[in-house]
């Protein structure tokens, strides 16, 4: 039910390996607000669309997937354009546009596995250190994409139950049992794991 | 950790993903429809505590990061967290935390409900609007670089909503608190 938002592709972004370009993006994160010039942001700007779309995604599905966020981006450029300057104002949206479209570009090319293999590997001075088991964080993403449908189909039978006794869906009235039900189910699913000896060590 | 508590962070988690994708309520006298997910950090802190709370949250944060749609809209990815409002869904996490610690120092089982749920609203406006804001302010003002304050006053438009989200949270907490109690009692 949950599908990841990558794509599958063979571009050069696509075969990169994950460290990369998490490195890639913190280094933009950080590097891009040292910069002022327009004359650098602008061609920047091109250069992260054209590496957002070498990724294969299309126009149409990179529209929809940043047109929310890019258009946060608008808001604080317009607030900039009327607070600060005009020049500021672009820069703003120079430098959170290209920062917007460099994540969507490693979103759309990195593959959930690729993520864990990798957090895997990160983990592993936390484990020496005692404070985490990569094994761990692999259990509960899977845990958490495993009950999601099961979850939200437990909220629609809350729902009906409040139709049926023509009750109106209120949050509270909603959120209470669907957490109490849910988190009810946490012995037994520690049982069925530890019975299975997911986290033997 | 416990297996028990590595499912509750994990069921919790889920939960945050079904408030994603529920549709947003519209109150009465608020004209905008306001969006359950970020419930989700005070519900996490009053009802789990703190540690617990903060995995939860910090567990869902990674789900976003790797690129699942979780968000609410579908959106995921580290687009969102790269654009003006990043700085709030790792606030979440933090917001969770301070929620938890707060609940866990001052809700005891043998008090009157008044109290317990006082206690609550507190905790769940400590977590869920101020640690929350200020991760999300701090974040936006790095990104507008000179305009800060509009960004504060354009956040002030999301405080009703959020204040209507706190006792949500802290009668939700309470209630939960009487039906299955899980919030370690600590003093």
């Amino acid at each position: 039910m949950l599908n990841g938002l990558d794509i599958e592709g063979t571009s050069p972004l696509h075969r990169m390996p994950v460290r990369g370009k998490l490195i890639v993006l913190f280094t933009a994160a950080i590097g891009l607000f040292f910069l002022s010039d327009l004359r650098l942001l602008l061609p920047a700007l091109g250069l992260a669309a054209a590496v957002f779309l070498s990724t294969g995604i299309g126009l149409a599905e990179a529209v929809r997937r940043t047109r929310f966020v890019l258009f946060t981006v608008l808001l604080v450029a317009a607030a900039n354009y009327v607070i600060v300057s005009p020049h500021e104002a672009a820069v703003v949206l120079c430098r959170l546009s290209i920062l917007v479209l460099l994540a969507a570009a490693i979103t759309a090319t990195t593959g959930i596995s690729a993520f864990m293999d990798e957090i895997a590997r990160l983990a592993a001075p936390l484990e020496r250190l005692g404070l985490v088991r990569a094994a761990d964080i692999s259990l509960a993403v899977g845990l958490v994409i495993r009950f999601v449908p099961e979850i939200l189909a437990r909220y629609h039978d809350i729902a009906e139950a409040h139709r049926a006794r023509g009750l109106p869906l209120r949050p509270l009235t909603a959120l209470v049992p669907l957490i109490i039900l849910t988190l009810k189910d946490a012995d037994t699913i520690a049982l069925a794991i530890d019975a299975r000896g997911f986290r033997r060590h | 950790m416990t297996t028990r508590d590595l499912v509750l962070v994990a069921l919790f988690a889920a939960i945050m993903v079904v408030l994603g994708l529920l549709p947003p309520i519209t109150l009465g006298f608020i004209p905008v429809p306001i969006t359950a997910q970020s419930l989700g950090p005070m519900l996490a802190g009053c009802i789990l505590g703190a540690r617990r709370g903060f995995l939860s949250m910090l567990l869902f944060l990674l789900l976003v990061a790797i690129g699942l749609p979780v968000l609410s809209g579908g959106r995921g990815g580290f687009a969102v967290l790269a654009g003006p409002t990043g700085g709030y869904i790792v606030g979440w996490a933090f917001g969770a935390l301070v929620c938890g610690l707060i609940a866990q120092r001052l809700v005891r089982e043998g008090q009157n409900e008044i109290a317990q749920i006082a206690a609550f609203v507190a905790a769940a406006f400590a977590g869920g609007v101020v640690v929350v804001y200020l991760f999300g302010l701090v974040w936006l003002s790095y990104a507008t670089g000179n305009a800060f304050l509009p960004a504060v006053a354009a956040s002030a438009a999301f405080l009703p909503g959020d204040l209507i989200k706190v006792g949500i949270a802290a009668l939700a907490g309470r209630a939960v608190l009487a039906g299955y109690p899980l919030l370690p009692q600590r003093a």
